[in-house]
């Protein structure tokens, strides 16, 4: 048994912090996203005919704007800052 | 004009102490079940997911205060967590302790860490869940106290 099948055999929900979530953090952005948008539009939208449709819609928006601002940064951290002169 | 606008805004406090106490319950008091249903299963989400993700340790009153101020927001069950922490992570018995997780291995390279202990991005991602969900209610609380009726706004139009 590896070292990683044993600790999960151990794993008390709710009680021990997700140990496989270590190594595909950056994915616990997705239902970060999803759960803001369910709140928000619960309280924000006049009638809830279209609620699901109405945060499905917001989580993806929100995810692309993420994505968008992190190849921005990307690209200022590793293409425009080391193309400046030193001095 | 003044009066038109104040009856159609409406305060109720006890509808804003009902938010706080369990989400949702606020817009269930007046009369939007299926708005309180929709965000008390909103900040559930949020709150059990952040345990889910750090454990019973991603709500800490001692260690991370301001973290757990906007915690706070969610209510009751967030003392109730804090209180789980005291009692099982601080002064529980000692838990068995496991090799610290590759993905975290830049805080304890090589070391042992209680099996209770979240580290890194997971502590990072759990304690922001709970304190997203806290945020949120607050706006919730305010909303729930606050809310324009529809049909008094409807019929005032």
């Amino acid at each position: 048994m590896t070292h990683g099948s044993h600790a999960l055999l151990a794993w008390i929900p709710f009680l021990d912090p997700l140990y496989s979530a270590y190594d595909w953090w950056p994915l616990l952005i997705v239902p970060l996203c999803f759960g803001i948008a369910m709140i928000y539009k619960a309280y924000r939208l006049p009638t809830l005919d279209r609620y699901w449709r109405q945060v499905v819609l917001m989580t993806v928006q929100a995810l692309f704007a993420f994505a968008g601002l992190a190849a921005a940064l990307f690209l200022l951290v590793q293409v425009i800052v080391p193309m400046l002169p030193a001095e | 004009m003044t009066s038109n606008r104040d009856e159609s805004l409406g305060f109720h406090p006890l509808s804003m102490a009902l938010a706080w106490l369990w989400p949702g319950l606020g817009h269930i008091a007046r009369g939007e079940r299926q708005r309180g249903i929709l965000i008390m299963s909103g900040v559930l989400f949020l709150f059990l997911g952040g345990l889910l993700i750090g454990g019973i340790d991603a709500v800490d009153r001692r260690e991370d205060a301001l973290w757990f101020v906007a915690q706070a927001g969610c209510g009751p069950i967030a003392f109730v967590a804090d209180m789980g922490n005291t009692a099982l992570l601080k002064n529980g018995p000692p838990e068995s302790m496991v090799s610290t997780p590759v993905g975290a291995a830049s805080t304890n390279k090589g070391g042992k860490v209680s099996k209770r202990k979240a580290l890194a991005h997971v502590n990072e991602f759990g304690t922001l869940y709970i304190a997203l969900a806290g945020l949120m209610n607050a706006v919730i609380v305010l909303d729930a106290g606050f809310r324009r009726s529809r049909t008094t706004g409807s019929s005032a139009a």
